[in-house]
């Protein structure tokens, strides 16, 4: 019998997938980053529904339980898209500082 | 032509008098208003500098670079960046230009340590700028006598060279590392700081170390 907690995961992602779909069809997600996120999603569904599935990827890497992995994972791809996103604001408030320099030199001719 | 570049924000108070003595050295004042909500323009075109406006507040490193263009464009033989806040001294200047001008060096850094003008806080002269220098040395920088002085004179060959692509106040590390790395030469000159109040604390210092490290990841 399906636990609360699977339930409300899996209404969750369900809402995750609508949400990548839209975010897709507003041209915002790239192919790249919409099969990315489709995936995601859809493995923590697997996850959720199946637990075991994780065990034994678990059990491949070396790692005790299937728990523990997905919070490994989950660090490691938090880190990463903290750091792609820093790097994309930081590279957006370049774009930011070019524009206003344009501007800035064009006032003075 | 010799510029004095001024990047300002929100120096209404101090701005006016600080271009007024600017005058008898340099051939020209810019000041590079940044974003600024008082009248900081206004009163720096009323005393005769030239102003380039930042429509956004930018940061100090991202006006350098705008007063930069602007020198590249008119073709000045020299730039010196000298900030708005009235810390620096107009005394230094001339010797300075001529200080770099006899080593035939491309760019001068000025410097707090080279004489005893300056009364640097204790815990900036022995906790703040030595660690900047570790910083500094780390991620390439020359070994230079004050990790972080806004008092600068640029040749024109500087100005081809060093192009500031940090916003803040990261661009006072990034400057000697790309004359650095450009092979400009080099010269410190010792310059006098009036503190106002603290200026740069540890949190701004730790900001500088995430700008230049999160820097190396941006095109």
């Amino acid at each position: 019998m399906l636990i609360l907690f699977q339930i409300l995961f899996v209404l969750f992602s369900l809402f995750a997938v609508l949400s990548v779909y839209r975010r897709r069809k507003e041209g915002l997600l790239g192919p790249k980053g919409t099969i990315f996120w489709i995936l995601f999603w859809l493995a923590v569904i697997i996850v959720v529904l199946w637990p075991d599935t994780v065990a034994q990827i678990a059990n491949v890497f070396g790692i005790g339980r299937g728990a523990d992995f997905v919070i490994y994972s989950a660090f490691v791809l938090l880190f990463y898209l903290v750091f792609k996103l820093h790097t994309k604001i930081e590279s957006i408030g370049r774009d930011v500082t070019k524009v206003v320099r344009k501007n800035a030199l064009k006032e003075k001719d | 032509m010799f510029i004095a570049l001024v990047p300002a924000y929100n120096e209404e108070p101090r701005i006016g008098s600080v271009v007024r003595n600017l005058f008898s050295h340099v051939d020209k004042v810019v000041v590079i208003d940044d974003g600024s909500s008082d009248n900081t323009a206004v009163v720096a075109k009323d005393a005769g500098a030239e102003i380039l406006t930042h429509s956004l507040n930018r940061g100090q490193g991202a006006a350098l670079e705008t007063g930069h263009e602007y020198a590249r464009n008119v073709g000045a033989t020299h730039v010196l960046h000298f900030d708005g806040d009235g810390q620096f001294s107009v005394e230094d200047i001339t010797p300075a230009l001529n200080h770099i001008k006899e080593s035939d060096a491309d760019i001068l850094f000025g410097s707090r340590f080279l004489d005893s003008r300056s009364n640097v806080p204790w815990f900036k002269r022995y906790v703040i700028l030595p660690l900047g220098r570790i910083i500094n040395r780390i991620f390439g920088a020359p070994k230079l006598s004050d990790a972080h002085n806004g008092f600068r004179i640029l040749t024109s060959r500087a100005l081809e060279h060093v192009h500031i692509t940090h916003d803040d106040m990261a661009h006072a590390s990034e400057i000697p590392i790309l004359a650095d790395r450009a092979g400009l030469s080099i010269v410190e000159y010792p310059v006098k700081v009036r503190y106002r109040e603290f200026g740069q604390g540890p949190a701004s210092g730790l900001r500088i170390v995430s700008d230049l490290l999160f820097g190396k990841f941006v095109k």
